[in-house]
This record gives structure tokens, C-alpha cells and sequence, in this order.
């Protein structure tokens, strides 16, 4: 086990330095990708263009630039700095990561407990009106753009913009540590939102996996032994039922992380997602390639994580 | 009925009367069992016999209130120790089920939980009726593994489903069907998914452990080899209808079924001495949703008459053998003569020819 | 003078699209505003309109903007949001008061810049008393405005318009952050600039931007080092507001959060009686991020708030539906026309351009832009509230055939096409014409128009769509690629003059071969640059502008690119907000004179 789980995090890091190089080889090489024109203004002479090539490192050969960024970024832990603000890049990440962390966990929270137990309701009240209702609902939520939702989420619930004031709507966020009820107060719309769609998928996903898993010999085992119903779907449905979910569930998380960006901007909650994006319509590759190796790291852990989680999970995985 | 039936004395610990499970489909109503009576004495064994989808394996599951979830159409009576298992609720059902009835399953593998430890779904089994303690009930789940043959019991209890061989989790799952002492044990192909020395170790087991603790045993398989040896009684079903039924010397001596000989001509060397070849029956079984007119078997019977397309035979007692019954529209004299053609090792159409019978039944 | 999309950031430029505004465009009627006749709709507020005086004083002012700064830094900024935070907090040598666009105030100057008879010198008193923000908190001398402007040409600062300005300065394109020897300072009051060239008039022009606001060099420096320079996120202020800092006077993380939000709270060395600037708020607050549709309902339906990036089209439709009030409209926030390369391919025939402008239907075009409530029909190269504008035919344009009917007209392209040589009216040559547009409404709209119109002229097109940045720097800005027409150019000045507008676009002499160029379609006709040339050296507003029309007119007749549309700027305010928007910035809202109820 101990040497499944290093082998894996070494995969991880090889795959972080490839995606450092791959983001490093097309942000030099795509044509929009000269931070010099977009910095020098519409009438800049050659001159100027390569002064601030030299400035910003960008007139060494490639091979340099991209050891130097190697170097820093796997040594020292730094991304270089901001074109614009001059910001360093792991300054603005830190920055941002607590609303991004704040926003993802409380909405997999919630779409995780409702998704699965409207999953399992469904299940068990199969071909039900309850069942047939949820799994409808379903259907709208998960067809449902987070940005619309987003948008009726405030039109009807904003305490400023709302027709019925009940939360606090957008650019309402504060940080955890600065005023935690606000905090939970500005996060409990965005939460629902990013759980929305979330949620109809894992019902979806529940409801189908215990659907399968109630038709396996060892449910008809456990009811065999006398055991009440629940403790049949829970402790031997559920169980099993619910492995997909979790392998599911921890990519899910990783990928928002780096990628709330919608939720982020409706809502204006300082988050990666819009740091990123901001940063792509800036050009600002610094930040680009600083955020885009965030969301692979994110990514990097939660597929270590879900695999641990798996072995954890499945005693079968564990020994082979 | 059964030898056993008329020369104990005790009352049956099992008796089924016109027990019929329907399944109500999209495709049309399974008529999965259809109108079966059998029953069991105390320690003793019956045999079911069928081809996988003759309702063998419903009939029993639903002596377990195993098919209620499926929804099916239950009507009839099942009698266990007087009371009718089809009138109770499923609370009254589920006491009754892992405690006082047991089931073993085909498939070990797929029948324990994977992500429990082997252990843990004993204890579990035996908590499930019995208010004691965890450790308590792991010192029964140590014994029982030792009871059913599992060596140094105490160690291999904390191992999961896969650490075990094929033979040793269905010595797991008879020992987990075990845990509250069952009157009655019934064993669903417990044997077919294992291989053949794993099987007769296995059969030997369910055996001792007969004699031993005195339950009665409902051993359901599609080969008559099996049962052979164990079972004191066989029924003979095709079709969710029990076709024959007797003890089981008189079904090896004089079998009365076509399907039945079907049946015991595709044993694999029951004897050893005989060199027949393996002949499975031809054809596959109905399906149950549009049975066949008159004889469900006659599309598949070598022995068919114009007739037998249009009645439906009913199970009669043998004349002469009081407690042998048979649904079958031949005469007792033709079914005798084409048995005696076919035992010296004559072809179907060749003992057809020898009654005197039309062919094909055209 | 630079291209429209500086300061309207990549994003935004997808603000005003069709959907939706068609209706409200011609609803509009010509109840017009600033005396210039620009068509703005009955009951909106245009910055010409809006009181400067009798605000009340105090409270605190949110702005809630959906785009981030680019650069707050006062050498680097050029984007209409970071304008108005820097013209808050830094006093450049001269600027603007709202409602002007050709009249410059003297503002860290104490009066007009002194123009030497051969326009060869310009000099600068400053006034006395005026304070730089803590930490500094010493008085600003012209050694701080020198150093400034130093900053022009320092590449860790990279300002993007300087050497567009003063390369007549001496030594100034060839400095690289120290001392310019043609910028000096006879007495801590007192700044001049030495000129190479006659350039005199264009380089005190030059002095509205932001470039020349005071910066300590003592201070600065060591930020000045860095790659990029860090000033900005430890610029001490001169103006009436200043980013809230700490004792060290860092900004960074304390009155500014990238991409988060930004503080501005009163400069406590600021000393009204040194300003025209009234400055009643007592702090505005800067939001950044949100989407655009959100934060323009709570502008509209909150309170003390404004927007001061581009609003969504359907807030613009809401506001003018619903809250006509707090909709402010800006004329005057620059142009765009499709630009035609008038170096290579079939467009080197002037025929052929004046067909494609008769053909063209601007009013398409324009509709795709939002219709009459934010644009009306170009017609010519000076822009609204622009000297000059009137002279060279204000709203109507010029009488030639080709520019008559904005809807288009065959009729009149064909005779063109004849000229050109093409008997039959169409085009038969085997020159496929290049276009490339850009992605994200209403571009592609303008490139899909521009596209059908030249095929109904019997060209052959291949059209491609990229990325804004793409298009300028890789496409239209590359005179390598000879790309034949760029639908979605677009220009706005840097200053109120017409020289800001016309000079770069279109002067042949300032085509940038292997840089960025802006003259996008290669207009290089010799009459045309010698009376640019000639133009620029002329001194007074009216007669500068009579001088450009001229060149405006020349332009037209010449069909130097194809115009369509002079873009007005939606922006929306609280109900108590006393919004006081910047003509000269197209329209945005002035922290200095923005007022609450």
C-alpha cells in the first residue's frame, strides 16, 4: 500500500512537470502569445518590443526561459509575477484559494449528501411518483447551465436584487477567518448552484449504481440472513453502490476546483477559476500558467486521493 | 407420499400446497411456478431436479419471502411448522429467514460481500436473530468456520471473500446458513459452481453436517448425480410443475418421465460402469411467459402424440408404486417399454419402434 | 491616439451587441444634447448635460466593475476604468473636466503651456503647494514630473502611447529610463522640453495623459528596478484621492486585491484650494469581477453604486426601459470602420474602395452594434465632440455619392466598379481578398456584413475569425500578412484632438513595419502626410481643426478605409447617485465629481 501511494505521487509530479512544459511550449509558441506587443500599446516600435522582451526574459533562448521556469517553479515554489499587477503568482494564488476551497467543498458537500440520497430514495421507490418526480427534476437540473441557474438564483433569492430577500447576493463573499457567518451566509446560494447540477447527476448516478447493485446475489445473501431491509440497503447496497460515486465525486472536486469560473463570476466570488480566465483575457501567462498548474495539481491529488480512497473502499483493490 | 412421508410419524416440517409465484412483466405474466405441492419431513432431504428456469430455484426463494421484493404474485400455502409462511408479514418473515430456514446459493463468490471481511458477514448472521454480543458472536463465527472444515478458523475469519478458494467460501456460506441452527437448510445448486472434487467434498460435508445437527435439507439442482446420494426424496420439475416425484431409489430404478430419462441420461458416469454417452436433452426449456398447449414438455419429447399437444397432464400415482407420481399422457406400459429400450441402449427412435408408437406424434 | 480596443478590454468589446437594442435605437429621437447634434434618446443623461457644481459632500461610493484594472500605475495605465482611478489619485500637468474633450485645464500646471515661436519648446510652470500622499508627503517639485516622464521610456514601465508623442523630444527615443536630456528643469517650478522637430503643438497635446503626473524619483527607484516595475503597487498619490496604503506605503494587498477589489479613501495632503477637482466623495470602493448582468441590476436597483466598465445589453435594454434616469450616454467613445489595405490587392484602386463604401450598409452595421441608442452612421474620420468634427461635416458627413446612403446603394457602387475598370459592375479579377475579423459579438457580425457585401460585388472572400489580440497582432498589425480588409477596427483618442484621431491610422509615414502597426490599412498617400505633417504644427484649437477636417475631407474622398459607426457609451448609476460622466473618457463615471443624493 505504502509503495502503491508513492508510486503514485511520483506519477503525479511527472505528470505536473509535463503539463509545465506543455503549458510553457504553447504559451511561447501560439501565435497570441506575445506578452510584449500586448504590454507595449498599438504603435510599438521594435525597439520597444524587444526592451520589454529583455524585461520580462523573454529574448533568452527558449531552452533557458523554460529551465529557469522549471527551475523556479520546482525549486522555490515561485510562478514569477503578475504582466499587469506585477503580483507574484503564488501570492494570488494563495489569495484566491480559500473562496475557491470555501465554495467547491461546501457545494460537494451538499450535492454529495442530497445526490445520494435522493439516489437511493429513488431506488428503493423505484417506478414510484416520488422516484419519477426526482429523477425529473433531475433531468432539468442537470440540463440546467449553472450560469442561468446562477442568474434565477439571484433574480429571485439576492437580498438586493431578489423578489424575495433572503440571501446575500453577488460580491457578498468574505473570508472564513475575517466573518464566518457572513461567510456561510454569502456561500449558501453559490453552494446551491454549484451543487445543482451535481446533485441531479449523482441522484442519477446513485440510483442507477444501488439499482444494479440491489440485483447482486450477495443482497439476496444478506435478506437470506434475516436482516431488516435498511440494514440491507445500507450496509450491503450502499456500500458497494456507492464506490463509483466516490471515484466520481473526488475528480469532480479536483476539476472544480481550477474551474468554478462561472459560479465564481456570477456570484463575484474571488475564486482560481476567475483568476484564471481574467488571466487568459489578459494574456497574462504568468498567472495563466500559475493557475493552469493549480488545476493540474488539484487534479494530481484528488486522483491520488480517490485512488486511496478506492483501495480503501475496495479490500479487492487493496491486494492486488 | 414419499417413502419416508408414509412410514414416519412425524408431521412434515415443510409442506407446499399448489404453491404458484407469478411475476407480472412488461413482456406479459412469468408463470414461474405453477401449482407445486411437496414436502419435507424433519431431518429429512428432498431433492428438487430441473433445468435452470423450471421455477425450482423461485419455489424455494419463495419459501425463503426471498421473490416478495421482485413483487411477485404469490398464491397457494407454505406450510413451515403449521403456519403458512405466504400469510405472514415480511417483520414475521424475515425472523423466520437465517434462523429457523436457511438458504445456500450457487455462486460463493458473488454471494459474499466483497468489501466484508468473511467474518464479519457470520457475526453478522448470527447477530441477525440473536442478541449478543460482538465478541460472543465472533467466538460462534469461529466455530462454525471450524464446524464446516476451514482450517486455523480463527485466523482465516479476518479474511475477505477473495483470500478464499472456490470450496472454501461455499464452506463459508453453509457455515454463515448455519449460524442459528436452521430446521430446514435449502441448498441452491450449492455445488455447480465448483469443480468436481471441490463438489463431492462439499455434498459430503452437507451430509455430516445433516447427520450431525438433524436439519432437513431442500437441495435444489439440475443433476440428478448430486442427489443421488443425498436426497431422500426427488421432485422432477419442468416448467414451474413438479413432473415426477418419488423417493429417490424408485426414480433411479424406474423413472417414468421422458424428461426425467432426459435427465438421467445426461448424469455424467453416474456408476462409473456404464460407457453411455452423454446425451443432453434436445431443445430448451419454454419459455414461461406463452407456454405450450397440452403437454408443456411435448415439443421436446421423442415420445409425442397427437394428443399430448392438446391435454395437459396432471401428476397421477403409478400404478402399482403408491407413492410415485407422474404427469405424463403415455400409457404406464408404454412409458415400461420405451424405459427397457432405452436402458439396453437403444436410440429414442429406435424404442418408438419398439412399443409400437406413432412417430413425431404426426 | 490609439486603437478602440486598449481601453474597451478584449471582453467588453462584446458588451453592446444587437439583440434587443434594435428596438430602443429607433425609438430614439433627436433631442440632442452638447450643441453638436449628436442623436441621444429623450431623458438620457449625456455627460454634456450633467452639472459639475452643488454636489453634496461625503459618503462612500461602491463601483461595482466586472473588468480588473490593467495597470494602476500612472506610467502605465490606458484603459478607461484605470483612467478613472488615476486621474482621482495622480494630477498630470493638464486634464480634462467632464464635459470637455477639446479644452484642457491646467492641473498640476498652474497655466497653459508656453509654445516657443518656432515650436520647437514647450515650457511648464507647475503650481506650488501641492503635496505628494503619505509616505512621501513632501511637496511635488518638476523634478517629480521629469522623472515622470523619464518613466515614459523605461521598459519596466512600458508605457504603451510616449514615443508616439515625444520622440520629438531630444534624446527621448533613445532613452531607456534615465534622465531625457531634452526634458529639463531650470527651477523646482519650472519644466521644458526641448524639441527636434516643430512638434510643439502635438507634445503640449500630449500633456492631458497620465504619464506626465508626478512620480518621486527618491521613492520610486527602487520599484522603477524592477522587472516589471512594482510602482504602481506603492504609488504614492497627488491627486484629491489617494489607494488606501500602509505606513510603508504599500498598495498592494491593502487598497488593491487583483482582481478582487480596490479602495480609494481621501488623500490627507490634498488641498482643494490647489484643484478644480470638487472631489465630495469621501471614499469609493472598487468591486472587480461579477457578471456583468448582476452587477447591473444592482446598480440599477441598489443603491450609491455604479458600473463603470460596459454594461450588459440586456441592462442597457432594462435601464432604458425602466430606469432612463440612471442611464448615462456618452457620445464621442470612438469609431470603428473596416479597414482596407490600401498598399496591396485590389484595394491599391481608390474605385474599388468608394464601391465598397457605397455598397457597404452601415445601418446593418451598426444595428449589430445596438442600433441608434449607442451609434450612429459614421460618415466621416473625426469623431463626436472631437475638434474638427463639425468642420469636417458633422453627423451628415460629406456630400459625395458614395457616402449618401447609409443603407448602401448598388447603384452608386456599380458606377465605381466601372470606374475601377470593371464594365460589368462586378468584380472579375483573381485576387481572392483576404479578411480577417474577430471572435465575439458583434465582430463576427461586422465580418459576416463586410463579407456578403463584397461578395455582392463580385469578390471572391476567405474570412477568418480569431481572437481580438490575434487579429490586431498577428493579422491587421502585421504588414507582412497583407491581409486586405479588417472589418472590426475601431479608434479612440487618446486626447481632444483630431490630430489623436487621424495621425496613427492613417499617416503613411507612422506605418510600423516590424512592431505593432496601426495603420491597418497601409494608407500611405504622400499628399495626405505632407499635410498631416503640416497640420500637426499648427497651433489653436480652431484653427487645428479646421486644419484635420481638411485632411478628414481628403481622407473621405480618397475612401481611406470604410466607415460605419462612431460608438456612444452606455453607462448606468444609482438611483442617488449623482453620476458626472467623462466625455473624454468615453463617458465613464468621475470619481472627482460624482456626487451621492
Amino acid at each position: 500500500m505504502g509503495r502503491y501511494i508513492v508510486r503514485r505521487i511520483l506519477w503525479g509530479v511527472l505528470l505536473l512537470i509535463v503539463v509545465a512544459a506543455l503549458m510553457f511550449v504553447f504559451f511561447r509558441i501560439l501565435p497570441t502569445g506575445d506578452p510584449a506587443k500586448l504590454r507595449a500599446g498599438r504603435t510599438a516600435s521594435a525597439k520597444l518590443l524587444s526592451e520589454i522582451r529583455h524585461d520580462l526574459g523573454l529574448d533568452k533562448p527558449l531552452l533557458t526561459q523554460f529551465w529557469e521556469f522549471m527551475k523556479e517553479l520546482f525549486l522555490h515554489f515561485k510562478l514569477g509575477y503578475s504582466y499587469y499587477s506585477s503580483a507574484p503568482v503564488t501570492e494570488l494564488i494563495k489569495n484566491r484559494l480559500p473562496a475557491t476551497i470555501s465554495l467547491v467543498a461546501g457545494g460537494a458537500l451538499i450535492w454529495l449528501l442530497s445526490g445520494v440520497t435522493v439516489g437511493i430514495i429513488s431506488a428503493i421507490r423505484r417506478r414510484t411518483v416520488l422516484d419519477r418526480a426526482s429523477m425529473g427534476t433531475a433531468l432539468v437540473l442537470v440540463s440546467a447551465p449553472e450560469y442561468w441557474l446562477g442568474l434565477i438564483a439571484l433574480y429571485f433569492f439576492a437580498a438586493d436584487i431578489g423578489k424575495v430577500h433572503v440571501f446575500p447576493g453577488a460580491g457578498t463573499y468574505v473570508g472564513l477567518s475575517s466573518d464566518p457567518g457572513k461567510w456561510f451566509t454569502s456561500l449558501i446560494l453559490p453552494w446551491l448552484v454549484v451543487a445543482a447540477s451535481n446533485a441531479a447527476i449523482y441522484a442519477r448516478l446513485m440510483r442507477g449504481s444501488l439499482i444494479d447493485v440491489m440485483g447482486e446475489d450477495y443482497i439476496r445473501t444478506a435478506r437470506a440472513k434475516g436482516l431488516r431491509e435498511r440494514r440491507v440497503i445500507v450496509r450491503h447496497g450502499v456500500r458497494s453502490a456507492i464506490n463509483p460515486i466516490v471515484t466520481i465525486f473526488g475528480l469532480d472536486i479536483g476539476v472544480l476546483l481550477g474551474s468554478a469560473i462561472l459560479v465564481e463570476t456570477v456570484f463575484n466570488i474571488p475564486g482560481i477559476g476567475r483568476l484564471n480566465y481574467d488571466a487568459i483575457t489578459h494574456a497574462d501567462f504568468p498567472i495563466v500558467q500559475g493557475t493552469v498548474l493549480a488545476a493540474a495539481l488539484f487534479i494530481v491529488c484528488a486522483n491520488i486521493v480517490v485512488d486511496i480512497a478506492y483501495a480503501y473502499l475496495d479490500p479487492r483493490v487493496r491486494y492486488s | 407420499m414419499s417413502s419416508r412421508t408414509l412410514a414416519g410419524t412425524s408431521e412434515p416440517l415443510l409442506r407446499v400446497e399448489d404453491l404458484h409465484v407469478e411475476f407480472h412483466t412488461e413482456d406479459g405474466v412469468v408463470h414461474a411456478v405453477d401449482g407445486i405441492t411437496y414436502q419435507v419431513l424433519p431431518g429429512g432431504t428432498l431433492g428438487i431436479v430441473g433445468e435452470s428456469g423450471s421455477g425450482k430455484t423461485v419455489s424455494s426463494l419463495t419459501t425463503m419471502g426471498l421473490t416478495r421484493p421482485q413483487g411477485a404474485h404469490i398464491s397457494g400455502r407454505i406450510l413451515f411448522e403449521g403456519r403458512d409462511l405466504v400469510t405472514l408479514s415480511d417483520a414475521e418473515m424475515r425472523k423466520i429467514r437465517g434462523n429457523d430456514i436457511a438458504m445456500v446459493f450457487q455462486d460463493p463468490l458473488s454471494s459474499l460481500h466483497p468489501f466484508y471481511k468473511v467474518g464479519a458477514q457470520l457475526i453478522e448472521a448470527v447477530r441477525a436473530h440473536n442478541d449478543v454480543s460482538k465478541s460472543t458472536a465472533r467466538e460462534r463465527a469461529v466455530d462454525l468456520l471450524g464446524l464446516v472444515g476451514i482450517p486455523d478458523p480463527a485466523r482465516r475469519i479476518d479474511d475477505y471473500p477473495h483470500e478464499f478458494s472456490g470450496g472454501m467460501r461455499q464452506r463459508a456460506m453453509i457455515a454463515m446458513a448455519l449460524a442459528n441452527e436452521p430446521k430446514l437448510l435449502i441448498a441452491d445448486e450449492p455445488t455447480t459452481a465448483l469443480d468436481v472434487t471441490v463438489q463431492a467434498q462439499i455434498l459430503a460435508l452437507m451430509e455430516r453436517l445433516q447427520r450431525e445437527l438433524g436439519m432437513a435439507i431442500v437441495i435444489i439442482t439440475h443433476d440428478l448425480g448430486v442427489v443421488a446420494e443425498l436426497a431422500d426424496d426427488i421432485a422432477v420439475m419442468y416448467a414451474g410443475r413438479i413432473v415426477e416425484t418419488t423417493s429417490a431409489e424408485r426414480l433411479f430404478e424406474s423413472p417414468q418421465h421422458p424428461y426425467t430419462w432426459g435427465l438421467l441420461k445426461s448424469i455424467p458416469s453416474l456408476e462409473g460402469s456404464r460407457e453411455r454417452e452423454l446425451v443432453p436433452i434436445p431443445g430448451s426449456p419454454p419459455s414461461l411467459i406463452s407456454r405450450p398447449r397440452g403437454c408443456h414438455f411435448h415439443p421436446r419429447c421423442a415420445y409425442v402424440q397427437p394428443e399430448h399437444k392438446v391435454v395437459d397432464p396432471h401428476l397421477e400415482q403409478v400404478p402399482g408404486e403408491p407413492d410415485h407420481h407422474v404427469a405424463c399422457l403415455l400409457s404406464p406400459e408404454e412409458r415400461r417399454g420405451l424405459w427397457h429400450a432405452l436402458q439396453e441402449g437403444r436410440t429414442p427412435h429406435e424404442a418408438i419402434e419398439t412399443v409400437g408408437l406413432q412417430e413425431g406424434g404426426a | 491616439m490609439v486603437a478602440l480596443f486598449r481601453r474597451l478590454a478584449p471582453g467588453l468589446l462584446a458588451g453592446i451587441a444587437a439583440v434587443g437594442l434594435v428596438a430602443c435605437g429607433s425609438s430614439s429621437s433627436n433631442s440632442g444634447s452638447g450643441g453638436k447634434g449628436i442623436k441621444v434618446a429623450a431623458g438620457i443623461l449625456t455627460p454634456a448635460t450633467e452639472s459639475l457644481t452643488g454636489g453634496k459632500k461625503g459618503g462612500t461610493l461602491t463601483v461595482l466593475n466586472h473588468e480588473d484594472f490593467e495597470h494602476i500605475d500612472p506610467g502605465s495605465s490606458y484603459f478607461a476604468i484605470d483612467y478613472e482611478a488615476v486621474y482621482a489619485t495622480q494630477r498630470p500637468l493638464y486634464s480634462y473636466k467632464p464635459n470637455t474633450f477639446g479644452e484642457p485645464s491646467p492641473d498640476m500646471a498652474e497655466s497653459a503651456p508656453e509654445i516657443s515661436a518656432d515650436k520647437k519648446e514647450v515650457t511648464v510652470h507647475i503650481r506650488h503647494g501641492v503635496k505628494f500622499s503619505p509616505p512621501v508627503n513632501r511637496e511635488v517639485t518638476s523634478a517629480d514630473v521629469a522623472y515622470a516622464l523619464d518613466r515614459g521610456m523605461n521598459p519596466n514601465v512600458a508605457n504603451p502611447y510616449f514615443l508616439g508623442y515625444f520622440e520629438s523630444v531630444e534624446g527621448a527615443a533613445k532613452a531607456t529610463g534615465g534622465p531625457i536630456p531634452g526634458i529639463t528643469t531650470p527651477d523646482k517650478y519650472t519644466i521644458k522640453f526641448k524639441l527636434t522637430e516643430p512638434q510643439a503643438p502635438i507634445v503640449a497635446a500630449a500633456l492631458v495623459l497620465p504619464v506626465s503626473a508626478a512620480v518621486p524619483e527618491e521613492y520610486a527607484k527602487k520599484y522603477d528596478a524592477k522587472k516589471p516595475t512594482e510602482y504602481g503597487n506603492y504609488q504614492v498619490a497627488t491627486g484629491p484621492y489617494m489607494f488606501k496604503n500602509n505606513a510603508e506605503g504599500k498598495v498592494l494587498g491593502i487598497g488593491y486585491q487583483p482582481g478582487k477589489s480596490a479602495t480609494l479613501v481621501r488623500n490627507p495632503n490634498w488641498s482643494a484650494s490647489t484643484d478644480f477637482r470638487p472631489a465630495y466623495l469621501d471614499q469609493i470602493n472598487i468591486q472587480i469581477g461579477g457578471d456583468t448582468n448582476v452587477i447591473g441590476r444592482q446598480v440599477l436597483e441598489g443603491s450609491s453604486q455604479v458600473q463603470n466598465d460596459t454594461p450588459s445589453n440586456a441592462i442597457v435594454k432594462l435601464a432604458y426601459q425602466h430606469y432612463r434616469s440612471q442611464l448615462e450616454i456618452s457620445p464621442g467613445a470612438g469609431d470603428h470602420y473596416i479597414a482596407v489595405n490600401n498598399a496591396h490587392g485590389p484595394f491599391k484602386n481608390v474605385n474599388l474602395r468608394r464601391a465598397f463604401w457605397a455598397a457597404l450598409d452601415r445601418e446593418a452595421m451598426d444595428k449589430a452594434r445596438g442600433g441608434a441608442l449607442v451609434t450612429n452612421v459614421m460618415t466621416h474620420f473625426i469623431y463626436p465632440e472631437i475638434p474638427g468634427f463639425e468642420e469636417a461635416g458633422g453627423l451628415e458627413g460629406p456630400k459625395v455619392d458614395f457616402n449618401e446612403h447609409p443603407q448602401g446603394d448598388m447603384a452608386v457602387a456599380e458606377k465605381y466598379m466601372k470606374a475601377a475598370g470593371f464594365p460589368s459592375g462586378k468584380y472579375t479579377g483573381s485576387q481572392t481578398v483576404q479578411i480577417v475579423g474577430s471572435t465575439g459579438a458583434p465582430a463576427p457580425e461586422d465580418a459576416e456584413i463586410t463579407n456578403q457585401t463584397l461578395k455582392s460585388l463580385g469578390f471572391k472572400t476567405h474570412l477568418n475569425l480569431v481572437d481580438q489580440a490575434t487579429m490586431y497582432s498577428k493579422y491587421c498589425g502585421n504588414v507582412a500578412e497583407e491581409i486586405d480588409v479588417c472589418p472590426s477596427g475601431g479608434w479612440i483618442a487618446d486626447f481632444g484632438d483630431p490630430e489623436a484621431v487621424l495621425n496613427v491610422p492613417f499617416n503613411g509615414k507612422l506605418i510600423i513595419t516590424n512592431g505593432t502597426n496601426s495603420n491597418w490599412g497601409q494608407v500611405n498617400d504622400p499628399k495626405i502626410n505632407a499635410a498631416m505633417e503640416a497640420a500637426s504644427k499648427v497651433v489653436g484649437k480652431a484653427a487645428r481643426a479646421t486644419a484635420w477636417a481638411k485632411i478628414d475631407r481628403e481622407l473621405v474622398e480618397q475612401a481611406a478605409a470604410i466607415p460605419y459607426d462612431w460608438d456612444k457609451q452606455p453607462l448606468i448609476e444609482s438611483k442617488n447617485v449623482d453620476g458626472v460622466g467623462d466625455l473624454w473618457n468615453i463617458g465613464s463615471w468621475d470619481y472627482n465629481f460624482t456626487s451621492l443624493k
